[in-house]
């Protein structure tokens, strides 16, 4: 008997789908004949806000360009306003960004760790993950005020200093985190179960990655070594030690480990900021906020977030709005034309176990 | 300085030395700008990609200029080895925006072709798949062109329907609540001062 072909729609609201996105897939039997990505139920119009608001007043909004992860974009919009200005950031500062950042960074992986083992039925892992996760969101209350979205990284610097023996407590969360990554060790990465599941699962062809605009993990889950912060070294990243973890296959089981890998990293650079840690101004202040014109020119910059390279493209006319504002997240590309690409001859069981581990984020996609 | 930015000096005269027309600049370490004529960006991204090694497109980026009635396409590509990026811009006339499609070179190109064209009206010839992407069936100026009133859209959309009729003005509301004044310094950005 010929199998016929059906249609399925998968999402907008999905419990599979990492945000509002709908992937309309053709299957026979269990097996994706062509899927195709349809985006439009987040969009709201943050570029075009920015356009009509002073540039400090883009901060509340770019920060909700990505739910899970909204500190690069913070980072790279002030960072954007002070290379068109070229306007000196505090050393200081540059640390505590640091800090932020892969703070922000461990927070992405935790809650992408759930994602992963959730999408696979692994339901004590999001559990685990979420409730350690509110230990990094405790630290960003301390230092910022707030627990997800932070507007704490502002073009001259960082809007506070440290809290008084903020340093300690971050410590301490790495030392907590580290004994817990036994943990997701033996319940996820090392689970022979995971490893069946995962390998060989939605496969990125190596020779294929770089044109595809394949950035972050799973570009080093196919065995290419490129990371921004070694590429084109932002705020102290050069004067820090840590690897650049590769694995070979393409596949979700290599991105994984690629993560994991980086997860380690990432405490390890929390805890050489800490030490490192100089003293200081945290803030080169700005003029007046509500007359500040930025000169006209432009820019772009990039930072390696949790799931690739997030740029920022801005351009200012010299009056007190900007001109434009691009913000280039990696979901852009991740999320659509590559996931409909490597969703070909797929199961229909692994849509959001893919979507999962290739880092699609709807908001970045629609801005 | 000089010795820091050898290769970007490379890649500029490569590139003086094949596009004559090219305006090309070095902005800092690891970034070269190139402007160029409209009906180059085909060859000259052709060239990147394969004679110089620029595989990865970073983004497509578009700005407009209405006061200059232009369109501004911006093309971000980088090479993975020497790791420069190259920041190619062109200027398309606004009122009449064409460009081949460049869908042939990346397959990610397709994805922003279809917003740009949504959103800023360029039209991409022999693309084949100019279909709606965030926006479902919209009709008048493309959204993100500069002479769009966003305010002007609001309103008519969302503000005055029956049962909203005190125009959702949080300010407002609260002011009538505890009688205090609004400030002149929020007044300058509040939505009823744009009236």
């Amino acid at each position: 008997m010929r199998e016929k072909e059906t249609t399925i729609y998968l999402g907008p609201q999905h419990p599979g789908i990492t945000g509002n996105m709908m992937v309309k897939l053709k299957v026979t039997g269990d097996t994706i004949v062509r899927a195709e990505t349809h985006v439009g139920y987040l969009h709201r119009a943050f570029e075009k806000l920015m356009e009509a608001r002073t540039w400090l007043q883009c901060f509340p909004i770019v920060c909700r360009i990505c739910v899970p992860e909204p500190d690069p974009n913070e980072e790279n919009l002030s960072r954007v306003i002070e290379e068109i200005e070229g306007r000196e950031v505090p050393e200081r500062a540059k640390y505590i960004r640091v800090l932020v950042l892969e703070l922000s960074r461990l927070a992405t992986y935790l809650l992408w760790m759930g994602g992963q083992s959730g999408s696979m039925g692994l339901y004590t892992m999001p559990q685990w993950t979420v409730g350690d996760r509110d230990y990094i969101l405790d630290l960003f209350e301390q230092l910022t005020g707030g627990r997800v979205y932070h507007m704490y990284i502002w073009p001259g610097g960082v809007r506070r200093d440290l809290p008084e023996g903020f340093g300690d407590k971050v410590l301490k969360v790495m030392d907590y985190l580290e004994k817990r990554l036994k943990d997701y060790d033996d319940l996820l990465f090392n689970n022979a179960l995971f490893y069946k599941r995962a390998k060989g699962v939605g496969v990125i062809d190596k020779n294929k990655a770089q044109e595809w605009g394949v950035v972050g993990a799973p570009l080093r889950g196919c065995g290419i070594k490129h990371d921004v912060r070694i590429d084109e070294p932002y705020e102290v990243y050069d004067k820090l030690n840590f690897i650049v973890p590769t694995y070979e296959g393409g596949d979700v089981w290599a991105r994984a480990m690629v993560r994991r890998q980086e997860f380690e990293q990432s405490i390890s650079i929390v805890r050489q900021v800490i030490e490192n840690m100089p003293g200081g101004d945290f803030y080169n202040k700005i003029p007046n906020p509500l007359n500040w014109r930025v000169p006209p020119g432009d820019a772009y910059v990039k930072t390696e977030s949790a799931r690739g390279e997030f740029g920022y493209y801005a351009v200012s006319d010299g009056s007190l709005k900007p001109r434009r504002v691009h913000a280039r997240g990696p979901a852009y590309v991740h999320g659509v034309s590559l996931l409909e690409r490597i969703l070909q001859g797929a199961n229909i069981a692994d849509v959001s176990f893919i979507m999962n581990s290739l880092g699609t984020c709807p908001p970045e996609i629609e801005r | 300085m000089e010795v820091k930015l050898q290769v970007e000096n490379e890649i500029l005269d490569k590139i003086k030395h094949t596009f004559h027309s090219a305006e090309v600049s070095i902005p800092r370490k690891q970034r070269v700008e190139v402007k160029l004529r409209n009906d180059l960006i085909h060859p000259f991204l052709a060239y990147l990609k394969d004679t110089l090694g620029f595989k990865h497109l970073s983004h497509i980026s578009t700005v407009d200029w209405l006061e200059e009635k232009e369109i501004e396409l911006v093309y971000i590509v980088m090479n993975y080895d020497n790791l420069v990026e190259v920041i190619a811009k062109i200027r398309l006339d606004r009122e009449k925006p064409e460009i081949p499609t460049l869908r042939e070179f990346w397959p990610q190109v397709e994805t922003y072709e279809r917003e740009i064209h949504e959103m800023y009206g360029v039209n991409f010839l022999g693309h084949g798949n100019l279909t709606d992407f965030i926006l479902e069936d919209w009709e008048g100026i493309p959204p993100m062109r500069r002479d769009f009133d966003t305010v002007k859209y609001a309103k008519e959309t969302y503000f005055n329907r029956p049962g909203r009729e005190d125009a959702q003005d949080v300010r407002t509301t609260i002011t009538k609540k505890s009688g205090e004044e609004i400030p002149e310094l929020a007044k300058v950005y509040s939505v009823r001062h744009l009236e």
